[in-house]
């Protein structure tokens, strides 16, 4: 169904709105610059306000950068409006058409693009069959699920066979359950078309689960590109630690690098951290990321902290237990509990990492 | 941002257009002026031949030589024996100094030495005579023979040139230059041209047909014979007329305040009380909302006037009048209480009955917790009608014309001076002047009560009523709602019974005489009423529904202007905007008196505000990415608003339409003066039958348009299953 798949760039685009009454100028997007690869999914991932969806909107002609350029293919589409670009958007809301059944939602791409008829219902059959809804093709959208409605419009925009195909959170109205699944429908969708795909979300999971790679955007600014694994495992910044997922957090003093790692004074104890992020310096301060699993608890007086177990949580294949430290409430990720011996709650116990595992970060200076 | 080039690119073929634009300008205003000069030289040359051989006659001719020569004189020089003298006479005093002074100069001397050689001189001199700039045209007068010169004529020849056709170039040259630059400029720069093409053109509207209009009934209430002058507005704020303005707004508030308590007891009966009957007496109490202009007046008429059936043959009454303030009052609260009881009762819906269920609790009386909880939440919504009402009242225009008597009001004043006295600079003042309560009895209504509702809409249907009026006073408001609407009923069922007498008051045999004369001498009202009404119908739903779409999704400069400015017709009485239409079209560069146009326009721009009302609220309804969705598939602007917008708002775009032909058919305070024998308005003739006594005549085609419109609605109802959006429409 897929035509040849095309690249998306974004040069420098910044979006400033005004603000009228006298009060500063918003900045939602600040430079933001990155290439999409022809067939690539990429997740632009932010809490709610860091010009994720503006970014989208852009890409889509919603919007228009104050300066800077987007190309889609290699052409410049800066100022060119949606219906002139190549990009189909599937809307948070999804946007169905409530005056049209189904299938008349799915062909209306076609029917703009006057496709002839036979076509048009040929390609509206297969669209429709791709998503698991032929049954529905007569129906009105108001009278479908979400999980339905979802579908439809994601049908209403490969039909067209876009170049890029852009998804605005479109998961955020599903229920828990059919989100996971959705997620799954849609990155085989996207992989058996081999198509361009620019996904939104706040959702950690979606875009760790889903994309190529992930984007992590705040207060307008692109902070760290890279893959699901990169982001998650070697973040740049404190802030893409904590947002992509649970760490723990030491702040240290750096003392020396050391191959790709460095050594650090954490309570006047020098440990060794196997990874360090760019920017970190011999005699600065830093801060030393732990994710859970590379955490292991102790004997009192054995790891680099200590405390008390506040409580343990029961996931089965493993078990989290919460211990309070001097830096706060810290995490530790015991995986498949059988067999191991999992300390009481109340108890004392300290906790060591995994020297290998952990990271040093600059610090925030945001 | 657009690219440098296409900003160079534009500006150049600007520049290119605006050449060509100056060019054809200057070449036509050229040709214009040669050939003026032209014909007035060939003229002044026909007058000096004309000039007498016989010095005798001399007087009298220059005396003449005004009437030929509007606003000019002329100096004769006689010849005498000395080359360098001559004898002067002159048309008058003026005349002859102005000679004195310019004499002497060297284009004098040129003047006389090409009139020694036969020949004609015109002065590129310009001199003041009269108040006024003049040139010099110098023409020999010569003997029959054609070989002595008897004298030279010196012309003082008013500055010839058609100063309003020039003037009509310069518009018109300058008019296509803009345009041209809006045009190109949008299709050049604007990403969709189409929402630009769209701004420009509901711009190009609200600026021709509501500023321009409005601005020209307030610049000429200041002219008097074409100069500044305050002598009008004296006139209009002396005794007489301020007279008529305490009529208006004496009459407003009665009419207010009686039909804000009867609105406020149909709304309280149906919707707060078990009383039976509900919705044919919602129906009824509905019904004057549209029912046509004169025709409760001419049912009062037929009751209680001077022949009337109650007060001359029931009553036997015969100094009873039934023209006045006291009729007017009846009448008008009939006819608008509908508005009091449409905008209560959805304040009196919306309003949670546990609330007066508490206060019961709490051991409070009926009465006191109608008192105390009721009536206070209530009052918001009361003085919101009362406001209505009021402003109603004011724009009444066909109520007082034929119910009025001696009883003085401003919008029939300013009617009567507009085409009794044929002063329609002092009509265009006196309506002006009744817009001074009107408008403010509007912004209060608007932005003052309306904000100031405690009424909550908590989303949940008041499932079960509390009974708050005890049986007895159920069974008071009962009989009172009941004998209004047998009132109105009997009012109607009159219109009906008067198609079928032959002479009411004196003769009232049956007779089917009425219908068919009425039918012929209507027929062509008839007709061209419903086509115009049918013209601006689709005209005015299409633009609303663009206006609004333009007004709730797009940002531009200048949109608040343009906003403010389309829904002004909404607070113009009739009356003014009629008159603001005669002043400013009958007149270059817009010349529309007298067609079926401008009675078209003055219903789509009269019943647009309304229009666009519906259409912005109902596309606040509907989540923008359904468009965005549309346009991100393929389809641009227009597309968008035919296969997406206009179906969503379908039933606002229908009720508009509705709404539109209904009140064009209905129309009069503006209409009448629009009319002209060839586009005639039935309202307008049911007045010209009542008037003339035809009361017959006027019943039959009343009748006749209360069907046509009871159909309009009938025809929309079924379109549109939805009358919750119509009831709240009519409201206004």
């Amino acid at each position: 169904m897929a035509k040849q798949p095309v690249a998306v760039t974004l040069d420098d685009v910044t979006r400033v709105y005004k603000n009228v009454k006298g009060r500063p100028d918003v900045v939602a997007v600040r430079q933001a610059s990155f290439e999409v690869a022809p067939g690539e999914l990429v997740t632009l991932l932010g809490p709610s306000g860091c010009g994720k969806t503006t970014t989208l909107r852009m890409i889509a002609g919603f919007d228009l950068p104050s300066s800077g350029l987007i190309r889609i293919g290699g052409e410049d589409v800066t100022n060119l409006p949606p219906n002139k670009r190549d990009t189909a958007t599937v809307f948070q809301s999804y946007g169905l058409f409530p005056h049209m059944t189904v299938a008349e939602n799915v062909a209306y791409g076609l029917r703009v693009r006057n496709v002839p008829k036979a076509e048009q219902e040929e390609r509206v059959r297969r669209a429709l069959s791709l998503t698991g809804l032929s049954d529905y093709a007569e129906r009105s959208p108001g009278r479908l699920s979400g999980g339905q409605q979802q579908r439809v419009a994601l049908s209403r925009s490969l039909v067209v066979e876009p170049g890029v195909l852009l998804l605005d959170e479109p998961l955020s109205n599903l229920d828990a359950l059919l989100r996971e699944q959705m997620r799954v429908e849609i990155r085989r969708i996207q992989k058996s078309l081999g198509i361009t795909a620019v996904y939104v979300t706040h959702d950690r999971t979606e875009a760790m689960s889903l994309s190529d790679r992930v984007i992590v955007m705040k207060d307008g600014r692109i902070r760290q590109i890279g893959s699901p694994s990169t982001i998650y495992e070697d973040p740049d910044s404190v802030f893409v630690a904590g947002f992509v997922g649970k760490v723990a957090f030491f702040p240290v003093a750096v003392e020396g690098l050391e191959g790709p790692g460095c050594a650090c004074v954490l309570h006047g104890k020098t440990v060794r951290a196997g990874k360090r992020a760019p920017g970190v310096a011999a005699g600065k301060p830093g801060i030393l990321m732990a994710r859970p699993e590379s955490l292991r608890l102790g004997a009192p007086g054995q790891g680099v902290a200590d405390g008390t177990v506040r409580q343990n949580v029961y996931l089965g294949s493993s078990v989290e237990t919460f211990v309070t430290t001097e830096y706060g409430e810290l995490l530790v990720q015991v995986d498949d509990p059988a067999g191991k011996r999992i300390p009481a709650e109340g108890e004392a116990v300290s906790i060591s990492f995994n020297e290998a595992r952990v990271r040093v970060l600059p610090p925030e200076t945001e | 941002m657009p690219k440098k080039t296409t900003i160079l690119r534009f500006l150049a073929a600007l520049a290119l257009f605006a050449a060509v634009d100056a060019w054809v300008y200057f070449t036509l205003r050229g040709t214009l002026r040669s050939q003026e000069a032209r014909d007035s030289e060939s003229r002044l040359t026909l007058l000096a031949r004309s000039a007498p051989a016989d010095p005798e006659n001399l007087d009298t001719w220059l005396a003449s030589v005004p009437e030929s020569l509007p606003g000019g004189a002329a100096v004769y020089l006689i010849p005498t024996e000395d080359p360098e003298a001559y004898e002067t006479r002159s048309s008058d005093e003026e005349a002859a100094r102005l000679w004195d002074s310019v004499s002497g100069g060297a284009d004098a001397a040129k003047g006389l030495e090409s009139a020694y050689y036969f020949e004609n001189y015109a002065s590129p001199q310009r001199v003041e005579y009269g108040g006024q700039r003049v040139r010099l045209f110098y023409a020999p007068v010569l003997d029959e023979s054609e070989s002595e010169l008897l004298g030279i004529a010196v012309f003082l020849a008013p500055e010839a040139g058609n100063r309003t056709l020039e003037r009509l170039f310069a518009l018109f040259a300058v008019g296509t230059l803009v345009l041209y630059a809006a045009l190109s400029g949008i299709s050049r720069f604007a990403r969709d041209p189409t929402v630009g093409y769209a701004v420009v053109i509901l711009a190009g509207i609200a600026g021709v047909f509501i500023a321009y209009p409005l601005a020209e009934a307030l610049r000429l209430s200041f002219l008097k014979e074409g100069r500044f002058s305050l002598e009008i507005w004296k006139d209009v704020l002396s005794g007489a007329h301020l007279q008529a303005l305490w009529g208006s707004v004496r009459l407003g508030i009665w009419t207010a305040s009686v039909s804000t308590v009867i609105g406020f007891v149909f709304a309280f009966a149906i919707h707060r009380t078990g009383i039976g009957g509900k919705k044919f007496l919602s129906t009824i109490a509905q019904l004057p909302v549209i029912s046509p202009p004169f025709s409760l007046t001419l049912s009062v008429i037929l009751l209680a006037g001077n022949n009337g059936l109650i007060t001359r043959q029931l009553l036997g009454l015969q100094n009873f009048s039934i023209y006045g303030l006291s009729g007017l009052v009846i009448v008008q609260t009939v006819g608008m209480f509908p508005i009091a009881y449409l905008t209560l009762a959805g304040v009196l819906q919306a309003m949670d009955s546990t609330l007066e269920e508490a206060a019961l609790d709490l051991n409070a009386g009926r009465w006191r917790a109608f008192r105390t909880v009721t009536l206070p939440l209530a009052v918001p919504g009361i003085l919101s009608a009362w406001l209505l009402v009021f402003t109603n009242s004011l724009a009444d225009f066909a109520n007082p014309l034929l119910l009025a008597g001696n009883y003085r009001v401003l919008s029939v004043e300013a009617y009567i001076q507009v085409t009794g006295r044929n002063d329609l600079g002092g009509g265009a003042a006196l309506s002006l002047l009744l817009l001074l309560p009107t408008l403010t009895a509007f912004f209060l209504q608007r932005n003052w009560v309306a904000k100031r509702s405690f009424v909550t809409v908590t989303g949940k249907p008041n499932a079960k009523l509390v009974e708050i009026a005890s049986p007895r006073v159920r069974f008071a408001l009962g009989a009172g709602v009941w004998t209004c609407v047998a009132l109105i009923l009997g009012l109607y069922g009159t219109i009906v019974a008067g198609c079928f007498v032959k002479n009411w008051g004196i003769d009232y045999s049956f007779t089917l005489s009425n219908i068919g004369e009425a039918l012929t001498r209507g027929r062509d009202a008839i007709r061209s009423t419903v086509t115009l009404a049918a013209a601006a119908t689709p005209v005015a739903g299409l633009l609303a529904m663009a206006a609004a779409l333009v007004f709730v999704r797009k940002t531009f400069a200048g949109k608040r202007v343009l906003e403010a400015l389309m829904m002004t017709p909404f607070a113009v009485p009739g009356t003014l905007l009629g008159i603001a239409y005669i002043l400013a079209f009958n007149k270059a560069p817009l010349i529309l008196v007298g067609t079926s146009a401008i009675i078209v326009i003055n219903y789509v721009i009269r019943e647009l505000p309304v229009g666009i009302e519906s259409g912005v609220a109902s596309l606040r309804q509907i989540d923008p990415s359904i468009e965005e969705a549309a346009k991100d598939l393929g389809a641009d602007e227009g597309t968008v608003f035919r296969t997406i917008v206009l179906p969503l708002v379908r039933p606002a775009f229908i009720t508009s339409m509705s709404y539109t032909f209904v009140r064009s058919m209905t129309a009069v305070s503006a209409v009448i003066f629009l009319i002209s024998a060839r586009w005639y308005h039935m309202t307008v003739l049911i007045y010209n039958f009542s008037e003339n006594l035809r009361f017959g005549l006027a019943s039959v085609l009343a009748t006749v348009l209360i069907v046509i419109v009871l159909g309009a609605f009938a025809l929309m109802r079924l379109l549109v299953r939805d009358t919750g959006a119509l009831e709240k429409t009519i409201t206004r």
